[in-house]
């Protein structure tokens, strides 16, 4: 299933300079795994040392907060959106 | 390729460049470059065999952490280098900010290493593109952590002895002076003679608060510390401090840089908790004797009110005879002296925060 | 077109660096005449501009608490002069502190804001209970964000806003604070996630005509309003765009920056926020977007501060996006709004000849009360503006000071 993903524009360059691009996967975590094989550097981005989402990142699976779902072999449906989201914060 | 001038200044919200020709006159602004990343490190490796010159920043973002980026076109395009500095999993630490890019010793040309926060130390041999950890010294930096708070300490210096590869030394805030002889095996703590901490903070060494460390490029033994309580000459190389900072008008400062000509520049601020210029005035000083005594350099800098301050890596010189100072502010403004800090002018434009400038010139 | 320079004396009171509290002298019959002060809050204390009516030749004051950043400041002087400022330290401790004299001396007011000594906050019971021991705070005072006077019958009151997310009341000009805990105590409280900019309480606005209507709004939670004096609350976040935030709850996860009353109508008010500029008619029961003209779509739409004049004029500053929050195109540009929000468009073009990367902070902006009224801005690289002719030509006061946090005007009783 094809599924749209966003990025915020500050790491466009971790995949080849696109915001929004498809990706492949029958479910979710598949999904994860593909994004960040597919892109190291946004991995690097969006992962700390420990392997854990950064404290200020946030993925949304269409409404939701990925952190939020009990599970994640959830199957992809047409139309399904993966973003990744900045914590809201200060200037 | 035609003598030139570049300046980089890294700001909390991108990278701007400068050029000029040798008369630091006269400057074209590109930028912002990687518009919102922190560039709190930039370095200008210089051309060699093939390769032109390259550009190194390393930049970082409160929510995406750090990553150096690199360019060969003075900053047409920048890359991101994907194996940047970045801790193990085992070691429990997260790598969070770039705060220093020096190149290795004149023999060493494809050696640029990085210092960073938390505190350790990185060094690639191929002109940034990789990187590995120092494991001597991030080990030993790690063992010293037993005892102390570690948040937040950066490793903000990387001198190398200019004939002497094998020699380094580092400036850790929190832990002070580290210096190896035998090229990043082992290290040893230089903080002898340094101020003490206050009791609430005994269990500490003395190295608390290094701010910032120069090396004067003519001896390679000879170095300079801003500390939170003064100004410190070592001529042992590091052995020994002795304080050096009669004359300033306070002991509490960032940046300290000592140029070809022996030539020592601070920028001392009006205390600890008030950091700002003193007076408001926006000075540096500046020694021509190695220290013994002081002269502020502020004709041409701004008589209005100037409540800013100086980052520890925002005040460079330059190779070029006359030397060239180049000194950033918190409040986003720019200066150049083009000779040797006497006189100053304006750099063109008003930017955010400045954390980083450093000078090149192939002349 | 450039802007120029304002007249600028440093006279009595501007204080020498030094740790201990500003002790200036303050020549009594000069501040009699001062019919204007402009109070500047930064992350390095506060400093303090007057003037009288004509605006054009300034003395200035400070810094003030140079040690401390300031991120609120109240001039009032219904009662004698008094300023409050809502500081905070780098180690720690968030306090009001008060001048009477204008600024040359300071203290710490009587008892500050501060949250109950019990550490965690139950949400079952709705209330404080004593927590683990061993186990960090949960709920601290970290900032005080906001300082406004109370509804014009009650001049002894001010309202303080803070940060974790919450609102204080003093009746006693500032020297004593109680929280109006209704507010913390709202079941959409476990809710309330910070942003990285920190989970501040930056906007109070009391309804001008009926004291126990107010409005306040906190970062990446929402606008709340209380019709009953603070008793209870309700969210009125309707038809605003919903940010990025951990938490789940719909009723919450909004951030508006900063929100205006209008001055001939309190069911109308206009409000900055994250996603873009909205208005409300219906004191804030409702909002729809007001982005006429302000050349922007998507996250182009931001910027953190709002205010309005008292014949209704609107000014904001966007910047570029979320992402880079700098002014576009390096160009320090200021938007008006003549119609109420219908249309906007910008004044003054470029300030300086050369472009400019910087910012303005929610509280960054604010307007005066005289007429022509002035509007005047300070920037994160602490350089201060204002216009006295509707933005059609600009001065600069001269200086560089610390991040500037916020600008307020204070008028004096003469």
């Amino acid at each position: 299933m094809r599924i749209d993903v966003s990025i915020p524009s500050l790491l466009e360059d971790c995949t080849g300079g696109r915001r929004r691009f498809s990706l492949d996967a029958a479910t979710l975590d598949e999904a994860l795994v593909r994004l960040n094989t597919t892109y190291p550097l946004l991995r690097h981005h969006l992962y700390d040392e420990a392997e854990q989402l950064r404290q200020h990142v946030l993925l949304f699976f269409n409404d939701q907060n990925v952190a939020r779902l009990e599970r994640l072999d959830l199957p992809l449906r047409s139309g399904d959106r993966l973003a990744v989201l900045q914590n809201v914060s200060g200037g | 390729m035609a003598r030139q001038v570049v300046v980089l200044a890294g700001t909390n919200k991108g990278l701007f460049i400068f050029r000029s020709d040798v008369q630091r006159r006269s400057w074209r602004v590109s930028g912002p470059h990687m518009s919102g990343w922190e560039v709190f490190s930039v370095l200008c490796l210089p051309p060699r065999a093939a390769a032109g010159l390259r550009l190194l920043a390393g930049t970082s973002h409160a929510a995406y952490g750090p990553t150096i980026r690199l360019s060969d076109d003075l900053g047409a395009t920048w890359t991101q280098m994907p194996a940047s500095p970045r801790f193990t999993m085992e070691s429990g630490l997260r790598l969070k900010r770039i705060w220093q890019l020096t190149p290795g010793a004149p023999d060493e040309l494809e050696t640029v290493y990085a210092g960073v926060e938390e505190a350790g130390l990185f060094v690639s041999h191929d002109r940034g593109e990789s990187w590995l950890p120092v494991d001597g010294l991030n080990g030993q930096l790690r063992a010293g952590d037993r005892q102390t708070a570690s948040s937040g300490r950066c490793l903000h210096s990387v001198l190398v002895a200019p004939t002497r590869s094998s020699r380094m030394w580092v400036g850790v805030s929190g832990a002070g002076v580290l210096r190896t002889d035998d090229g990043g095996e082992q290290w040893v703590t230089c903080n002898a003679c340094l101020p003490a901490p206050e009791a609430v903070h005994a269990k500490t060494g003395t190295g608390q608060y290094v701010q910032k460390l120069a090396l004067d490029p003519r001896d390679g033994r000879t170095l300079y510390l801003q500390h939170r309580c003064g100004v410190f000459k070592s001529i042992d190389g590091a052995d020994s401090w002795q304080p050096t900072d009669q004359g300033l008008p306070g002991s509490f400062g960032f940046p300290v840089c000592v140029a070809h000509t022996g030539e020592v520049f601070v920028a001392p601020l009006a205390g600890e908790d008030e950091r700002y210029m003193p007076d408001g005035r926006l000075r540096l000083y500046r020694s021509g004797d190695g220290g013994d005594t002081w002269a502020p350099c502020d004709n041409g800098l701004p008589a209005y009110p100037s409540y800013v301050s100086v980052l520890r890596d925002a005040l460079a010189v330059d190779s070029l005879d006359p030397l060239g100072v180049y000194v950033g502010t918190t409040a986003g403004e720019l200066f150049c002296s083009s000779d040797g800090g006497d006189t100053w002018q304006a750099l063109p434009g008003q930017y955010s925060r400045i954390t980083v400038v450093k000078a090149w010139a192939n002349a | 077109m450039g802007s120029r320079q304002a007249g600028l004396t440093t006279g009595a009171g501007s204080a020498t660096a030094n740790a201990a509290p500003s002790r200036g002298r303050v020549d009594r019959s000069d501040a009699l005449a001062t019919q204007i002060v402009l109070l500047i809050g930064t992350t390095k204390g506060i400093f303090t501009f007057r003037s009288n009516e004509g605006r054009r030749d300034w003395q200035m004051t400070g810094p003030h608490l140079g040690g401390w950043e300031v991120y609120s400041l109240l001039g009032d002087s219904r009662d004698g002069p008094r300023i409050l400022a809502g500081t905070h330290h780098q180690s720690g401790g968030a306090t009001i502190q008060v001048s009477e004299d204008f600024g040359a001396n300071w203290r710490p007011v009587e008892e500050g804001p501060r949250f109950p000594p019990q550490r965690e906050f139950d949400f079952q019971k709705f209330a404080w209970v004593p927590g683990e021991s061993g186990e960090p705070r949960q709920w601290t005072m970290r900032r005080i964000w906001q300082l406004v006077p109370g509804h014009a019958s009650q001049p002894d009151t001010f309202y303080a806003g803070c940060e974790d997310a919450s609102l204080f009341v003093s009746h006693d000009r500032g020297e004593t604070w109680r929280e109006v805990d209704a507010l913390t105590k709202h079941p959409t409280r476990p809710q309330w996630g910070p942003g990285a900019g920190g989970m501040g309480l930056h906007t109070i606005l009391v309804d001008p005509d009926n004291a126990r209507r107010i409005w306040v709004a906190a970062s990446s939670v929402g606008v709340f309003r209380t019709d009953n004096g603070g008793e209870t609350w309700v969210t009125r976040n309707k038809g605003l765009n919903r940010v990025a935030t951990d938490g789940d709850d719909r009723e919450v996860g909004f951030c508006a920056h900063k929100i205006a009353l209008d001055p001939n109508a309190s069911n109308v008010m206009y409000m900055q926020d994250h996603g873009g500029v909205n208005k409300s008619v219906d004191g804030g029961d409702t909002w729809f977007p007001i982005e006429e003209g302000l050349g922007a779509e998507g996250d182009g739409r931001f910027g953190f501060p709002i205010c309005v004049s008292q014949c209704g004029d609107l000014y904001l500053m966007p910047l570029k996006d979320s992402e880079q929050r700098v002014m576009r195109g390096g160009k320090m540009l200021v938007y008006q709004s003549i119609d109420r929000g219908e249309s906007w468009h910008p004044v003054a073009g470029d300030f300086l000849p050369t472009s400019s990367y910087v910012n303005v902070l929610r509280d960054g902006m604010a307007v005066d009360s005289l007429d022509p009224y002035g509007v005047y801005f300070g920037t994160s690289s602490g350089e201060l503006f204002y216009s006295l002719d509707r933005g059609d030509s600009w001065s600069s006061l001269p200086g560089r000071f610390p991040r500037i946090t916020t600008v307020k005007t204070w008028m004096l009783e003469s």
